[in-house]
């Protein structure tokens, strides 16, 4: 790993998620920038991660519902080493878990913020990040 | 627990924690057998069970787990209890309780447990390979996890709610290092204490942890054997009787915790102090897996064993350390002693039961009539907690 700095090299790729047949209009809906999460009617709640039943009553009747967008950082850390070789470039980088405004908690990066400036219950949006034909959803300073 | 049959931990054996490059994690798991019956006086008729857990996991690897298999024919023993299990750091907790069950329930007198651990290191992507195995494929590993970082996210929260410091983190570091320096088996037995300051100053890792928040990467295992009383008895004067014990497995992924300064110890400690009929207060000691500073402080409030969200004060006052009020993690902690993988689990257990037979050498505390141990798997995923003790 010690010529990860060097200018001739280009980084490898980032992790592109596996998509799981019970995940795909969620992956299928952020290649349009919208963040759509499995919904339960008999709960009246959008849960993540996708799975084909709610965790919280096992009703596999789920629909797909589209959120704000809108939440606030649960927790972080800010990462200053790390062994990714795909995500040597990015250090220091801030790996978190978001709290949508709906309630589901996801994990993800805060982007185009300063590190030292996240804190616990700063205001995010949600952003999409490119991962070959695929995009994620990240979050940035709302 | 008097209302069953009493079980107890009569032998006990952990090999120094340290990289062997020569032995794979099978041959670790020989070493730490060899050892172990060259320590206490056995026939094979004595282990009637076997509990053990594949080596190879830390390493990414997992083609052994069949291990059991494996071990009782090359320890030339026939069992009617044996099995390969998995939870982690938590394993061998379960472990006990897992013979403890098949004690009470009459099917053996004896069950070995057993563990080995090889760990990568971490620069030649072992810690990818790890942050693979903790975290989500799908939905946490894309976005750059590493082991430091989905700890660390109980730590910013921690600090978040009740004010915890950097400073106080520090701490727990400080006084596993105090108690290793005690333990010639520790791996950093003869070298210097710790300061706060020390470990501030050294280079930043995953906010809020630097390297000396972090526990050392080593090798090893460690074995036990859990008894009836009788059998118990007649291997050792002052067995570890298993007073209490409780599990609770909470989540898997850190991100799905419903609440990361409640994440699921309570339950497993609540259980445990409930079937020994003993408060936390009536604990002499405490060793408490720690992976990271952050989880002894956090276990702590969690077993009742101080107030909700004065882990960090606790271990400020010292109390924690040698000569206080309250030992923890009197072998020098994951973080002092070393972290030997897929073995790690191990370490608090012997230290538990070394205090309770009294065989804890300069470290051993004066008063260790009941005390808690404490283990989990995954990212503080599942737990174990078990109370020993000098009586029944």
């Amino acid at each position: 790993m010690s010529d990860v700095t060097s200018a001739a090299t280009t980084p490898p790729a980032k992790p592109q998620p596996r998509i799981t047949d019970c995940a795909a209009p969620y992956w299928q809906h952020a290649k349009d920038n919208k963040l759509v999460l499995p919904y339960c009617g008999e709960c009246d709640a959008s849960f993540y991660y996708p799975r084909l039943w709610c965790p919280a009553c096992f009703n596999q009747d789920i629909s797909w519902k589209q959120l704000s967008g809108k939440g606030t950082v649960y927790s972080y850390s800010v990462i200053y080493q790390s062994p990714l070789p795909s995500y040597q470039e990015d250090l220091p980088y801030v790996l978190a878990i978001i709290e949508l405004d709906e309630g589901p908690r996801m994990m993800a990066n805060v982007l185009n913020c300063d590190v030292d400036k996240v804190r616990v219950d700063m205001a995010v949006e949600v952003v999409f990040e490119a991962r070959g034909d695929m995009k994620i959803p990240q979050f940035q300073p709302a | 627990m008097s209302h069953t049959n009493p079980v107890a931990i009569a032998a006990v054996s952990e090999m120094k924690p340290g990289r062997y490059p020569d032995k794979d994690g099978y041959d670790l798991y020989i070493e730490v057998i060899r050892q172990f019956l060259s320590e206490w006086s056995l026939k094979p008729s004595d282990i009637q069970g076997l509990l053990a857990c594949p080596s190879g996991m830390a390493g990414g690897g997992s083609n052994d787990i069949f291990v059991h298999e494996q071990l009782y024919e090359e320890l030339g023993i026939k069992p009617l209890f044996a099995d390969t299990m998995n939870a982690g750091g938590s394993t061998y907790g379960l472990m006990v309780q897992r013979a403890v069950l098949a004690i009470q329930q009459g099917k053996v007198d004896s069950v070995l447990c057993v563990g080995a651990g090889k760990f990568p290191k971490v620069s030649t992507g072992g810690a990818e390979s790890m942050a693979r195995m903790v975290s989500h494929e799908i939905y946490e590993f894309p976005y750059g996890t590493f082991i430091p970082a989905l700890y660390a996210q109980v730590a910013t929260r921690h600090m978040h709610e009740y004010g915890t410091t950097a400073e106080q983190l520090a701490e727990v570091c400080v006084s596993s290092r105090d108690w290793a320096l005690l333990n010639p088996d520790a791996s950093t037995y003869g070298g210097e204490a710790l300061t706060v300051e020390k470990v501030r100053q050294s280079r930043p890792i995953a906010s809020p942890f630097n390297l000396y928040d972090c526990s050392i990467p080593l090798e090893g295992g460690a074995a036990f054997l859990v008894c009836n009383e009788a059998y118990a008895k007649r291997l050792n004067k002052q067995p570890a009787y298993v007073l209490g014990m409780g599990e609770f497995h909470n989540h898997r992924n850190i991100h799905q915790a419903t609440s990361l300064t409640d994440i699921g110890c309570s339950k497993s400690g609540q259980q445990a102090y409930t079937m020994a009929g003993l408060r936390p207060s009536d604990m002499d000691f405490a060793e408490i897996y720690d992976a990271f500073s952050i989880n002894p402080l956090v276990f702590m409030e969690e077993l009742g064993l101080c107030p909700k969200g004065k882990g960090g004060q606790f271990f400020q006052s010292g109390a924690a350390r040698p000569g206080g009020d309250f030992p923890v993690n009197t072998f020098g902690g994951l973080l002092s002693f070393g972290h030997t993988g897929d073995a790690s689990g191990m370490s608090m257990i012997v230290e538990g039961i070394r205090q309770i037979m009294g065989i804890a050498g300069e470290r051993q505390l004066d008063k260790a009539n009941a005390g808690i141990v404490h283990s989990y798997g995954g990212m503080m995923s599942e737990h174990s907690t078990l109370i020993l003790g000098r009586s029944a």
